[in-house]
């Protein structure tokens, strides 16, 4: 098996296990830390077709950017989870089933 | 017609008029104005009277043997007939106007003293001046529809005067009884009306019945002529209380008595004779025989059943029944004038027969309460001997009596003699069944000897049957005037110069329109003779038996027959009432069970229908729909159950789906 195939697999797994990761855990931490793990196998998988642009290296360039906004996005996902605490006094996204105040 | 018609006619109609509504006013003032038992009703009344009877008397030295008087104006119009209403005076209508007034002022004289006490004074005054308008208004009216409206009036007035006491039971049922056969006669009447009407487009008496009336220049079917003659006739037959109809009178005499002597003996009872008197031309000779033949029965019956009777007015009721036939049957034989001079006659002296008959239930009933007798002041078998005490009454009955079987020197005499004579002349040489009629008469004429002789003897003669201590008197100045007016008027000299030539009698010549008939025999002096000289053993029978209770007579079935009026109320009732209400029955329950079944059918299925109905809005359409929204309901509560607000489900159910539309994509 050549490298690419081991790294799509690695990221098939990485997305496999966040999404249980998402599905699974009763805490939005643990959650959002799933996320961040299907992020990094989207981001294995840009890292590992940028093989293919040499002359650009656009795979490694639209990681970059990709983990940037990921750093960005947990930021403001941490923020709503402390006001989902204040709010609930509970992070378990199960609990949180109601939208109005 | 009005405007040649001179002042001084003018004049005498205006006169007639104020005759009719004085006794109105006098009636609308007691009715209401005068406060209840006033006195001043009595004299206010008398007065009006009094005034009627003058202006009559005018009316009448004006009009008498006059050519007739007549003023008429638009009524109402009928399409395009006009129906006039006007006074028509002539000699009948001013013969009648002075005959009533002069009756009603005695007898409103002695009402005065008669209801003295009573509860109900004033109102009897209203009444009787109800009566008197309506009973004069009838004689003088000129139209069909106006007789017969004043004809219904003063059937009205009677109902109301016999049940003046109408607390009394017995009253009430007489009233009303009256009221119901006079009925019966009316629609005879009306029907006759409007089939005159129905031919000759009139209801104008003169056109129809005057001088140069169209009875002749209309052609008339003879069947016709003989029905709508038969229709009238009912008309009076009731009115006059004719056989089969006559049986209302006897029980009238509930009424207090001067309301019996003016209206149920000299008055109203006397209408029917006027309205054949109107009407004369226009009877067939068929028509006229059944007239005859009525007169000649119900007389006859009349007296038989007046020979047992035991009630003092109820002899003098039947008398009235049997004199009315006399009426009749002089109308029927064409004895139109000696018809209308025996109601004259009749009218004062039954009139007062029957004032003689208040005083004397009158002083009864004083002897009744004084000793508190179980007896009724009515009975003749509980009188006797008073004719010593009550001079005033005993001569006036008398005289009143000696008219009444028509003795010489009376006005009876004139009158009932010339009846009986001219049936003789009408019956000559028509066949023997016809010579029925006028022999009936003279044995009816025999009759009503007998039965006033024993109503005489046993009041006045004899012994008093009571066994307490008598005392009774005429009574007031009151009673007597009223009496010895009218037997004043009970002799020859107010009617005819000659006390045996009925022919000279002034009432006579007014009327004489038949043509004077030479009979084969000389009638006259046979009928004069016959009944005078039998009148002799008659009364000295009567004597015997009554007076001196030397002669009884059995009582055997004629007797009870006679006792009993012929059977013909207890007929009535029996085979006409009970028919009626058998019928009624019968009718009831028809409509009970057959057309109330038939609705009750209809109406059963209506509500089995909405019942049906009920049930398949209830389980049908309104379970189709309850269906339709448990399904609604369903499909809600189903995928209600999706919304968890589960994030995390959310995303397993999103990865499901996709992962189910990859499936499908890649293996379909």
């Amino acid at each position: 098996m050549s490298m690419l195939t081991y790294l799509l697999l690695i990221g098939a797994g990485l997305f496999c296990i966040g999404l249980y990761i998402v599905l699974v855990k009763r805490n939005a931490i643990q959650v959002l830390i799933g996320i961040e793990l299907i992020l990094n196998a989207a981001i294995l998988n840009l890292v590992a077709f940028g093989k293919y642009d040499k002359l650009y290296n656009g795979g490694q360039t639209f990681a970059l950017f990709a983990i940037v906004l990921a750093g960005a996005a947990s930021a403001v996902a941490l923020a709503i989870i402390l006001n989902v605490y204040k709010q609930y006094k509970t992070i378990d996204p199960n609990a949180v089933d109601q939208l109005k105040d | 017609m009005n405007t040649t018609v001179p002042h001084t006619d003018i004049l005498t109609i205006q006169l007639a008029i104020a005759a009719v509504l004085l006794p109105f006013v006098a009636c609308l003032l007691n009715l209401f104005l005068v406060k209840g038992q006033s006195k001043v009703s009595g004299w206010l009344s008398t007065l009006a009277i009094l005034g009627s009877f003058v202006l009559s008397a005018l009316v009448f030295s004006k009009v008498w043997n006059q050519p007739a008087l007549h003023v008429q104006q638009l009524w109402f119009t009928v399409g395009t007939i006009p129906v006039n209403v006007g006074i028509w005076l002539n000699n009948l209508s001013v013969l009648m106007l002075l005959l009533v007034t002069a009756v009603a002022l005695p007898v409103h004289i002695y009402s005065i003293a008669y209801l003295k006490g009573d509860d109900k004074y004033t109102r009897y005054f209203a009444y009787l001046g109800f009566f008197c308008f309506a009973m004069l208004a009838l004689v003088i009216v000129d139209s069909l529809v106006l007789l017969y409206a004043f004809w219904e009036l003063v059937g009205f007035a009677s109902y109301l005067l016999i049940g003046f006491w109408f607390i009394r039971e017995k009253a009430v049922l007489a009233n009303k009884k009256a009221f119901i056969m006079n009925r019966i006669g009316d629609v005879g009447l009306l029907i006759g009306i409007l089939l005159i009407y129905s031919h000759y487009h009139t209801f104008d008496l003169i056109t129809l019945f005057g001088d140069h009336n169209i009875l002749s220049s209309i052609p008339a079917d003879k069947t016709w002529l003989t029905f709508t003659g038969i229709c009238l006739l009912m008309g009076a037959i009731a009115k006059s209380a004719q056989f089969p109809l006559h049986t209302w009178l006897p029980d009238a005499m509930e009424g207090p008595t001067s309301v019996s002597a003016l209206i149920h003996a000299a008055t109203m009872v006397a209408a029917g004779i006027f309205l054949l008197g109107r009407v004369y031309p226009l009877f067939t000779p068929d028509v006229l025989t059944i007239i005859a033949v009525v007169g000649c029965f119900t007389a006859f019956m009349a007296a038989t059943i007046a020979l047992t009777q035991n009630d003092l007015k109820r002899i003098l009721a039947y008398s009235t029944i049997s004199q009315l036939g006399f009426m009749m049957l002089a109308m029927g034989v064409g004895a139109y004038s000696s018809a209308l001079l025996h109601l004259a006659a009749h009218a004062f002296f039954k009139c007062l027969l029957f004032l003689s008959a208040g005083v004397i239930i009158h002083e009864m009933q004083h002897l009744k309460e004084k000793h508190n007798l179980d007896i009724d002041p009515q009975d003749i078998n509980n009188m006797g001997g008073l004719g010593k005490f009550m001079p005033v009454t005993f001569i006036t009955c008398i005289i009143a009596s000696l008219s009444l079987i028509g003795f010489p020197l009376t006005s009876g005499c004139l009158s009932k003699d010339g009846i009986m004579v001219q049936a003789f002349l009408w019956a000559d040489g028509k066949g023997w069944i016809y010579t029925l009629i006028p022999v009936t008469a003279v044995i009816t004429s025999l009759l009503t000897i007998f039965y006033i002789s024993r109503l005489l003897f046993k009041v006045f003669l004899g012994k008093p049957r009571i066994t307490q201590p008598v005392e009774a008197h005429d009574g007031s100045l009151l009673f007597k005037a009223p009496m010895v007016f009218l037997a004043l008027c009970s002799l020859f000299p107010l009617f005819s110069s000659n006390p045996f030539e009925y022919e000279q009698s002034w009432i006579y010549k007014g009327f004489a329109i038949a043509v004077h008939i030479v009979g084969s025999l000389d009638y006259h002096t046979i009928v004069l003779l016959s009944v005078n000289v039998l009148a002799i053993p008659i009364v000295f029978l009567t004597y015997r038996a009554y007076v001196k209770q030397k002669v009884s007579f059995k009582t055997g079935l004629l007797f009870k027959i006679s006792y009993n009026e012929w059977h013909i109320d207890w007929f009535y009732h029996r085979i006409i009432v009970k028919g009626v209400l058998y019928v009624g029955a019968i009718v009831l329950w028809l409509d009970k069970n057959i057309f109330d079944g038939i609705i009750h059918l209809f109406a059963n299925i209506g509500v089995i229908i909405g019942k049906l109905t009920a049930w398949t809005d209830k389980y049908i359409i309104d379970g189709l729909l309850a269906v339709l929204t448990s399904i609604i309901k369903q499909a809600g509560n189903f995928v209600r159950g999706f919304q968890t607000g589960r994030v995390q489900n959310y995303l397993l159910t999103m990865l499901l789906i996709i992962v189910v539309i990859y499936v499908l994509k890649t293996f379909i």
